[in-house]
């Protein structure tokens, strides 16, 4: 940022028509010199008299603006000084566009990191891939009213692991509820052989939109049952389908719902993961 | 839980229920209630309507034996049916509450 400055300077001091080079003026002056006092012992060459302390003297006592450099066109020497000035302000916008360039780099990342809780509002927001729609509270079952015009068949369906042995159904294969009214139903479980079995089940909705509004109240599902050899044990579930099912464009076309349940052997030392998005 | 065999398509996600879960019923003190409930489910094509009386006594069955945390019955959607003088009964039954 020195080296045009002290061009100028060197050049309009030693005469518009000496050709003197850009070198000759650098090397007339070390770099010391230049870097403590820039303008100082410039004047003094031109016989100025009186030590200048600092920098601003130096530009005070300037006479008249440097001519433009565009004047000294012609000359060769001067085209290779404009030249540098050139490079200078390329270089000089150069840096301005990388440092755009880095910001919005980093810009990025934060947002991509930004973006996983923003993400997560947002399928909570509007029931997306199937997670809970944020809202859901038990107060509503107190309130709600049926919708009686809307008749839904809940069908039931019971599964057990491969390795499991219980013997587990349903004693109903369907049931015809309307949204907004508590229901019941039954499944039964029986362990044929001669030791005490803990299972643990899970649950599934078909289809998978309607899932979001089947609310269970209570069942037997995600907690270790131990059934005693030769028992057969009565296993209830008491669920309810959101009125608002009734609201959804969605749901228009959904008559079925199906409920299927499955059982697994629940070892030592293995969870089954309780659902939650977390 | 749902096969993940399905990338960017809707997973089901299963939630836990509102009051937990059931614990079981060994001992089978709830039965009677229980197959009432279910010679009603039968007698009226498996219409959950009609026998909501029936699923309410065999849940206050199940409190009154500690097989369940005693609820007050509207927390549990029979707001319409409990108050039940004898007098009512058969009117809840036929309004198919």
């Amino acid at each position: 940022m020195l080296l045009p400055a002290i061009l100028r300077e060197c050049c309009s001091k030693h005469g518009l028509q000496v050709a003197t080079s850009a070198r000759s003026c650098i090397r007339t002056h070390s770099w010391r010199e230049l870097h403590s006092i820039p303008g100082a012992s410039l004047l003094r060459r031109e016989g100025r008299s009186g030590p200048l302390h600092s920098f601003t003297d130096a530009f005070l006592l300037r006479r008249a603006p440097p001519p433009r450099l565009h004047l000294q066109s012609r000359g060769a020497k001067t085209r290779k000084s404009h030249k540098q000035a050139q490079e200078e302000d390329w270089r000089r916008r150069n840096k301005t566009v990388l440092t755009y360039i880095a910001a919005a780099g980093v810009g990025m990342i934060g947002i991509s990191y930004a973006a996983v809780p923003l993400y997560r509002l947002y399928c909570q927001a509007t029931g997306l891939g199937g997670t809970a729609v944020a809202g859901h509270d038990t107060e509503q079952v107190a309130n709600m009213t049926p919708v009686k015009e809307r008749v839904i068949k809940v069908t039931f369906n019971a599964d057990v692991h491969a390795s499991m042995q219980w013997n587990f159904r349903p004693q109903q294969t369907e049931i015809y509820v309307v949204p907004g009214e508590t229901a019941l139903a039954f499944y039964r479980a029986f362990n044929p052989t001669d030791k005490p079995v803990i299972g643990i089940s899970t649950y599934n909705v078909v289809p998978f939109d309607a899932g979001q509004y089947f609310n269970k109240i209570q069942c037997f599902c995600f907690e270790e049952q131990r059934l005693n050899p030769k028992e057969e044990v009565d296993m209830p579930v008491f669920f309810y389908i959101d009125p608002e099912f009734d609201l959804d464009p969605r749901m228009a076309r959904v008559d079925t719902i199906t409920l299927s349940y499955t059982f697994f052997e629940a070892k030592e030392g293995q969870t089954l993961p309780v659902p939650g998005y977390s | 839980m749902s096969t993940a065999m399905n990338f960017s398509s809707k997973t089901f996600r299963p939630r836990a229920p509102d009051k937990g879960a059931f614990p079981l019923d060994h001992f089978g003190e709830c039965k009677a209630f229980k197959d009432t409930f279910m010679h009603c489910l039968r007698v009226n094509s498996f219409d959950n309507s009609k026998c909501r009386l029936q699923s309410k006594d065999y849940l206050e069955c199940r409190m009154d034996n500690q097989l369940m945390a005693r609820e007050p019955l509207e927390k549990l959607g029979f707001k319409d049916i409990m108050d039940e003088p004898s007098s009512e009964k058969p009117e809840s039954k036929s309004s198919g509450q």
